[in-house]
C-alpha cells in the first residue's frame, strides 16, 4: 500500500537526505570568521602581512602542532590526554638530526626513523594508560622526563649542528613549496582530512567519540575499549614522529636541546581552541587545524605590529578562555532549557 | 589496643602474619613507603660513598646544603596537593608563570619602587591571591576543566611577566642585598653541632608547610576541602557550599607561588621574568612530588607529610645523582629518576587501589 | 491463517521455571516460574524487596540462577552472559539510559554493530533502518541525525528502545520506564508497545504504577517475598486486588506508639509546586510527629524532600518553619535553620566513601568541632563520633575506620548520625532504609521514633510500604505529584498502595 502512495521520482532521489549531521560545526564556522578578521585587520594595519612570504612561514609554523594536535584531538575524545609529546618530540628529531649529520641517510630513512620512534613511544603510554589504568595526565608527566632524558644523553652536547638540507623539502626555502604552498601545510592538510573522515565516517572514529562519552557502556555496546585506546596514543606518538621532521626542517641546519619544550601545552592549546572537549566525546580535527592557524596568527600578527612578541601567549590564554567559556556558557544554558 | 584486638580473633585482620601487615602499611600508607625509600637512599648512597664511587662527599653538610632546592619544590607541591585534594579534576598548571608575574611584581616593588621590604612581599603575595583567585572563579563558578582553565592562565600569566618587565631580569642593589637573606644560617643555641640549614627553609618553606598543615587538619575549611574532594555531591547534601571552598583552594595556590615567586628572586639575585617557567617549569615537577606524595589525582586523598617527605626524597635523591653523575650528566639523569619514580608511583596507586580497594 | 496464528502462541517465547537465587545465604528468590507469549506485554508487579529485579537480571543473563530452566520458543536454553541473552534477542531497557550524548541517534542505536560499505559506516544503510525503527518508537525522521544529548528524557528512552529493537529484539523488558514520564510521554511509550508487540515481540513490562496496567498490559505475574504468586490475565483483577497479592497476608504493624503528637506546628508548606514534579502540595509536621510521605517511584515525593531542604528551587508555594516564611537556596541555609536531611542515594550522595566514620558523621556540623569559629578540635572529632557509634549501635571496631569499610546498614547509620550530631528541629529522611539489612533497618527505626518521643519532627519520605506504615503517624500518599490520600497508621497497606498505585476515587478511606 504505502509503495504504492510515494511518488516514483521521490523513490529515485532522496532529495538531500541528511543521513549525517552537518560536516562543519558552528564553532569552526566561527575560528575560520575570527581568522579570517584577523587576517583582514593584519592586513590593513601591517603592510607586509598577507604577502606570500609572510603567510608561507605562518603556515609552516603552523604544520608540526595541527599535525601532532590531530593525534591529541584523537585521545582527548577518548577522554584522555598526552603531555608528553614534548618529551616524545624532542628524541624524534634529535635522533633524526643526529642520524642525517653521522650517517647521512636519505631523505625516506630518516621520516621512516623519526616516525617509528615515535610510534613506539606513542606504544608505551597507550600501553600504560589503557592496560595499566593509571590515569593519563600522570602517567604521561612521568614519560614526558624520560623522553626528555634519552633526548638529553642522545644530544650529547646543547645542540645538534651541520645538519644536511635533507629534510629541506619540509622547510621554508624554495625546495619546501610547490605552487606556493608549503609541503610540510600541504602534508598536514591531507592527514586532517584523512583524520576527518575517520573519525566521521569509520566504526572505528565513530568508537573514539563513544568511549569519551560514556567508556562503560561503549564496552558493554562491544566496542573494543583498550585496543582503540591504545590505538589513539599510538597514532599520535607516529604524528609526533613525522612532526620533528618538520620542526627540524623549519629551522635553521642547527637542533636545539630545547626543541620540545614547551610544544605540548601548545598542542593542547590548539586543540581546545578548536572546540575538542577535555572531558572527552566530542571533537574536530578541522578545529584542531583552525585553532592551530589562530594561535600562529596571533603569534606572527603581534611581531609584525611591532608589539612585544611574548604578548602572543596573553592573547592565547584569552582565546582559551573566550573558546572554552562560551562552550560552558552555551552547554549550561541548553541544560536550563532541558 | 593490641589486648583488645586479640580478644577477638575473629577479625580475619589481626590472624595475618606481621609480614603480610607489614606489606599492605608499605604499600597502603604512602608515607610509610616514603620513608623507607629515603633511609634506603641515604644507606646506598653511604655505601657508595664509602666506596668511592662519589664526585663528592655524600654527608651531613651537603645534604643540608641541597634542601635549598627543597624550598620551591615542596612549597609549589603543597599548592598543588591543595587544589588536587579539592577534587573536580583538580590541578594548577599556571603556578610557574605565578611565581614569574608575582617575582616581577616583587622586584619591582622592592628593587625599583623603593617599596620596604614587607610591603613589597605583601604586593606579590596579594597579587598571587589575585592570580589564583581567577583560576579559582574559572573552576568554581564558570566550570571551567582546572586542566583548560590554568592551561590558559598559564600562558597569559605567562605573557604578562615577560612584557612587563620588558623580557628583562629585574635587578637592583636592594635586590643584592636581598641576596643575602637566602645563605643558609647557623641555628642559635643547638647550631653549632648540626650542618648549615639554608635560611629559605626557615623563612619560607617551614612557616607554609605549618599553616598548609593546619589549613588541612585542623580547620574546618580543611574538612570541607576533603570533603568536597571526597564526594562533592554528597558535600551539597552534608549542608557544605562547595564553590566558596573550591575557590580558595586556587587562591591559596597563588599565594603560596607569590611567596615562591619571593624566594626565586633571593635565590637568583634578581627578578626573572622565566623564572618560573624556563626549562620544563616549575608546575610539572610540583605535580610531580604531589602525586608521589600519595596525592590522589581524583581528589580527596593526600596528606602534608607525603608531600614534604616526598620532596625530601626527591631533592636527596636529585643530590645523590649529581655526585654520581657529575656535570651535565647528573642533571639529565634527574629527569629519568622523576620519570621513572612518577611512573612507579601511579602504577603502584592503581596496584594498591585493586588489591586493597580504595586507598 | 488463524490457525497458525495460534498456534505460535500457544509455545511461550520464553518461560523460566523453577528459578532459584541465593546471594549469600539470602534467598533473593525462592521459587518463580513465568511464561511469556509473544505478542503480549507481560507485565511483572511486586513490592520493593519481592525479587523482580533479581528475576530480570537472569534472563538477561547479568545474573546467574542456581536452579531453574530456561526455555526459549519450547527450547531449553542456557544463559550464561548477557551476550547469550542479545544472542537469544533478549534486550533490555533500563531505567538510566545507556547511551552517548554527543553521539547522534541513528550512530547511538548502532554502536558496537555499525552497517558498514567496505571501510566505512553505510550511514544510507543505518538511515534506511533507522526509518522503520523511529517509526516503531514514535521519533520523526529528522531526529535521526540529533546528537542524542539534546533530546528529552522520553525522546532518550525512545531510543533506547529502537536500539534494542535494533539487536532483533524478540523479548523486551521495560525496567520502570514510565517512572520518569509525564502523562502524555506515557502515552506515546504505550502506544510503542501496541506496535512492538503487534510484531510479535514479546514484552515484559515493570511498574510500581497498578493503574497503567490496565491500559497497557495482558496478563500480570505477582510476586511476593521472592516467589511468583499468580499469573493472570489482567482484565480479571482489579488494582485493589493486585494490591492484596502484592502485600499478602502480612500482618500490618504500625506504630505502637502513635501518639497524635499535639506539639507545635514545624513545617508548613502551602501549594507548593516544582513544575515538572510536583504541584500544590500541603501538609504540615508537629514537632514530636512522624508523617509518613509515601510515593512510587517518579511519583515526585523524593522533590518535595529536596525542595524542603534547598537543593532545588520551588516554583510557588511557600515553605514555614515555625510560622515563618523561608527561602532557600542552598541546604547550608536549611541546616542553619535546623532543617536535616537524610539522602536517599548513600554512595551517590551520602557518604565520603574513604574518609573515616569521624569524618563522616562531623563533616555535617563541622561548627560544632571546637569554641573558636573555624577551628577543629580532633578530641571533640572523636568524642562525637564515639557517642554516636554507641547511641546509635554502629558495629566499628573504631570511628578511625573508613565509612567504606562498612555494611551498608552501619554506613547509613553513620550517614544517619550526620543528622542527629545537631539536634534538628526537622529531620527529613529520604528512603532511609534502602539497601539495609532488616536488623539495622529495625533499629533505625527504633532510632527515629526516638527521636520523635523527644520532640523532633520527622517527615519520612519512602516507597516502601511497610517502612511507612510501621514509622508514620500519619501517612500522606503522593501520586503524580499531588497529594492524593491521607491515612492513619491503621489503614490496612492495600489501601495505601492502592492509592499510590492509581487506583481512583479511594479518597474518602481517609
Amino acid at each position: 500500500m504505502t509503495v504504492l502512495d510515494r511518488e516514483p521520482s521521490e523513490a529515485v532521489k532522496p532529495v538531500a537526505r541528511r543521513v549525517l549531521p552537518p560536516p562543519v560545526t558552528g564553532q569552526e564556522l566561527v575560528l575560520v570568521a575570527v581568522i579570517a578578521v584577523l587576517w583582514v585587520l593584519l592586513g590593513i594595519f601591517t603592510p607586509s602581512f598577507l604577502s606570500p612570504s609572510s603567510i608561507q612561514p605562518l603556515l609552516v609554523s603552523v604544520a608540526p602542532i595541527a599535525l601532532i594536535g590531530v593525534g591529541m584531538t584523537f585521545i582527548i575524545i577518548t577522554a584522555g590526554i598526552d603531555v608528553s609529546v614534548g618529551g616524545a618530540i624532542a628524541l624524534c628529531a634529535v635522533v633524526t638530526a643526529k642520524l642525517l649529520v653521522n650517517y647521512a641517510v636519505p631523505l625516506p630513512v630518516a621520516v621512516a626513523a623519526s616516525m617509528a620512534l615515535g610510534l613506539v613511544l606513542g606504544l608505551v603510554n597507550g600501553t600504560l594508560i589503557a592496560y595499566g589504568r593509571v590515569h593519563a595526565i600522570i602517567i604521561t608527566f612521568g614519560t614526558a622526563n624520560i623522553f626528555q632524558f634519552f633526548a638529553l644523553r642522545v644530544f650529547g652536547s646543547s645542540t645538534v649542528n651541520n645538519i644536511p638540507a635533507t629534510l629541506d623539502v619540509f622547510g621554508r626555502g624554495d625546495v619546501g613549496r610547490t605552487f606556493g604552498v608549503p609541503h610540510s601545510f600541504a602534508i598536514t592538510i591531507l592527514v586532517v582530512l584523512l583524520a576527518w573522515w575517520y573519525l566521521r565516517h569509520t566504526a572505528g572514529g565513530r568508537h573514539l567519540f563513544a568511549i569519551g562519552g560514556n567508556a562503560n557502556a561503549a564496552r558493554l555496546a562491544g566496542v573494543k575499549v583498550q585496543p582503540r585506546v591504545l590505538l589513539a596514543y599510538a597514532i599520535t606518538g607516529t604524528l609526533v614522529g613525522l612532526g620533528a621532521c618538520f620542526l627540524i626542517a623549519a629551522g635553521t641546519s642547527t637542533l636545539d636541546q630545547g626543541v620540545g619544550i614547551g610544544r605540548e601545552l601548545a598542542v593542547i592549546a590548539a586543540v581546545v581552541i578548536g572546540g575538542t572537549s577535555i572531558l572527552g566525546g566530542r571533537g574536530s580535527v578541522i578545529g584542531t587545524l583552525l585553532g592551530a592557524i589562530l594561535v600562529q596568527t596571533v603569534t606572527s600578527g603581534v611581531t609584525q605590529l611591532g608589539w612585544p612578541s611574548q604578548l602572543a601567549n596573553l592573547f592565547v590564554g584569552l582565546f582559551i578562555i573566550i573558546a572554552v567559556g562560551t562552550d560552558l556558557l552555551r552547554e549550561r544554558a541548553r541544560r536550563r532549557k532541558a | 589496643m593490641s589486648t583488645t584486638t586479640a580478644a577477638k580473633p575473629a577479625k580475619p585482620v589481626e590472624t595475618r602474619s606481621l609480614g603480610s601487615r607489614a606489606l599492605e602499611a608499605l604499600l597502603t600508607q604512602r608515607i610509610v613507603l616514603l620513608a623507607v625509600l629515603i633511609v634506603v637512599l641515604l644507606i646506598v648512597m653511604t655505601i657508595l660513598d664509602s666506596a668511592g664511587a662519589l664526585s663528592g662527599s655524600y654527608n651531613s653538610d651537603y645534604l643540608a646544603a641541597s634542601l635549598i632546592n627543597a624550598v620551591p619544590l615542596a612549597m609549589l607541591g603543597l599548592a598543588q596537593l591543595l587544589v588536587i585534594l579539592s577534587g573536580r579534576g583538580g590541578i594548577d598548571l599556571s603556578v610557574g608563570s605565578m611565581v614569574s608575574v608575582t617575582g616581577i611584581a616583587f622586584g619591582m616593588a622592592y628593587g625599583l619602587w623603593g617599596w620596604n621590604l614587607v610591603t613589597a612581599m605583601l604586593f606579590a603575595v596579594v597579587l598571587g591571591g589575585i592570580l589564583g583567585g581567577i583560576n579559582g572563579a574559572l573552576v568554581a563558578y564558570v566550570g571551567f576543566p582546572p586542566l583548560i582553565a590554568t592551561l590558559a592562565t598559564f600562558y597569559a600569566y605567562r605573557s604578562v611577566a615577560l612584557v612587563w618587565s620588558d623580557q628583562k631580569p629585574v635587578n637592583s642593589a636592594g635586590i643584592q642585598a636581598f641576596y643575602s637573606a637566602a645563605k643558609a644560617i647557623e641555628l642559635p643555641v643547638i647550631g653549632a653541632s648540626l650542618p648549615l640549614i639554608p635560611l629559605g627553609i626557615f623563612t619560607f618553606l617551614i612557616p607554609v608547610v605549618i599553616v598548609v598543615w593546619i589549613l588541612l587538619n585542623k580547620t574546618t575549611f580543611g574538612r570541607r576541602v576533603y570533603a568536597a574532594g571526597t564526594n562533592d555531591t554528597a558535600a551539597v547534601w552534608a549542608g557544605i557550599n562547595v564553590r566558596p571552598n573550591r575557590l580558595l583552594v586556587y587562591v591559596l595556590s597563588g599565594v603560596i607561588s607569590g611567596l615562591v615567586g619571593i624566594v626565586t628572586v633571593a635565590q637568583f639575585a634578581s627578578a626573572r621574568p622565566d623564572a618560573g617557567t624556563s626549562g620544563n617549569g616549575m608546575a610539572l615537577p610540583a605535580i610531580t612530588i604531589a602525586v608521589l606524595g600519595g596525592v590522589a589525582i581524583t581528589g580527596g586523598i593526600g596528606r602534608v607529610a607525603g608531600v614534604v617527605l616526598a620532596t625530601v626524597l626527591i631533592v636527596w635523591l636529585n643530590a645523590g645523582i649529581l655526585l654520581a653523575f657529575p656535570g651535565n650528566d647528573g642533571v639529565q639523569v634527574q629527569l629519568l629518576a622523576l620519570g621513572l619514580v612518577l611512573v612507579f608511583a601511579s602504577l603502584l596507586n592503581g596496584l594498591t587501589r585493586r588489591k586493597y580497594g580504595g586507598i | 491463517m488463524p490457525y497458525a496464528a495460534d498456534a505460535v502462541a500457544t509455545v511461550p517465547r520464553v518461560s523460566l521455571s523453577g528459578i532459584v537465587k541465593s546471594y549469600g545465604g539470602v534467598r533473593a528468590i525462592r521459587n518463580a516460574d513465568i511464561s511469556v507469549a509473544p505478542g503480549t506485554v507481560h507485565a511483572l508487579v511486586g513490592e520493593n524487596g519481592a525479587g523482580k529485579s533479581t528475576l530480570i537480571k537472569i534472563l538477561a543473563g547479568a545474573e546467574h540462577a542456581d536452579a531453574g530452566s530456561v526455555q526459549f520458543n519450547g527450547e531449553t536454553v542456557s544463559i550464561a552472559s548477557t551476550t547469550d541473552a542479545i544472542a537469544l534477542g533478549v534486550q533490555t531497557v533500563y531505567q538510566e539510559p545507556q547511551l552517548f550524548p554527543e553521539l547522534s541517534v541513528a550512530e547511538n542505536v548502532f554502536v558496537g554493530r555499525e552497517l558498514k560499505k567496505g571501510a566505512r559506516v553505510d550511514w544510507a544503510a543505518q538511515a534506511d533502518a533507522m526509518h522503520g525503527l523511529l517509526d516503531t518508537v514514535g521519533l520523526p525522521d529528522s531526529v535521526s541525525t540529533e546528537a542524542v544529548g539534546t533530546l528529552s528524557i522520553a525522546q532518550q528512552q525512545q531510543v533506547s528502545i529502537a536500539k534494542a529493537l535494533a539487536g532483533d529484539a524478540s523479548v523486551l523488558i521495560l525496567d520502570e520506564p514510565s517512572a520518569i514520564l509525564t502523562d502524555s510521554e506515557i502515552d506515546v511509550l504505550f502506544s510503542v508497545i501496541r506496535r512492538l508487540t503487534a510484531t510479535g515481540v514479546a514484552v515484559i513490562y515493570i511498574s510500581h504504577r497498578l493503574d497503567e496496567l490496565f491500559r497497557i498490559a495482558d496478563v500480570v505475574t505477582v510476586m511476593r517475598d521472592g516467589e511468583t504468586i499468580t499469573t493472570m490475565p489482567i482484565g480479571e483483577l482489579s488494582v485493589r486486588e493486585i494490591a492484596e497479592l502484592m502485600v499478602g497476608g502480612v500482618l500490618t504493624e504500625s506504630r505502637s506508639d502513635a501518639t497524635g503528637a499535639q506539639g507545635e506546628v514545624v513545617l508548613e508548606l502551602d501549594r507548593l509546586s516544582l513544575e515538572n514534579h510536583f504541584q500544590n502540595i500541603s501538609l504540615i509536621v508537629l514537632a514530636g510527629e512522624i508523617v509518613g510521605l509515601y510515593g512510587l517511584i517518579g511519583s515526585g515525593a523524593g522533590e518535595i524532600a529536596s525542595a524542603v531542604y534547598g537543593m532545588k528551587k520551588p516554583t510557588g508555594g511557600s515553605i514555614r518553619i515555625k510560622g515563618e516564611v523561608i527561602q532557600l537556596k542552598r541546604p547550608a541555609q536549611a541546616r542553619k535553620l535546623g532543617i536535616h536531611l537524610l539522602p536517599a542515594n548513600r554512595s551517590a550522595q551520602g557518604s565520603f566513601s574513604f574518609q573515616s566514620i569521624a569524618f563522616n558523621v562531623t563533616v555535617g556540623e563541622l561548627q560544632l568541632l571546637s569554641r573558636l569559629r573555624g577551628w577543629v578540635e580532633q578530641r571533640r572529632d572523636r568524642s562525637i563520633a564515639q557517642e554516636f557509634i554507641r547511641r546509635l549501635a554502629v558495629k566499628t571496631p573504631s570511628e578511625k575506620q573508613p565509612i567504606s569499610a562498612m555494611s551498608g546498614g552501619n554506613a547509613q547509620k553513620v550517614v544517619l548520625a550526620r543528622q542527629l550530631v545537631n539536634r534538628p528541629e526537622l529531620l527529613v529522611l529520604v528512603e532511609p532504609t534502602q539497601g539495609v539489612d532488616v536488623g539495622a533497618k529495625e533499629e533505625i527505626h527504633r532510632i527515629v521514633d526516638g527521636l520523635a518521643s523527644e520532640g523532633t519532627a520527622v517527615l519520612v519520605v519512602t516507597s516502601d510500604l511497610g517502612e511507612v506504615q510501621r514509622m508514620s503517624d500519619r501517612i500522606l500518599v503522593v501520586r503524580s505529584g499531588e497529594i492524593v490520600s491521607e491515612f492513619t497508621p491503621d489503614a490496612t497497606q492495600v489501601e495505601i498502595l492502592a492509592a499510590a498505585a492509581g487506583e481512583r476515587h479511594q479518597e474518602d478511606l481517609s
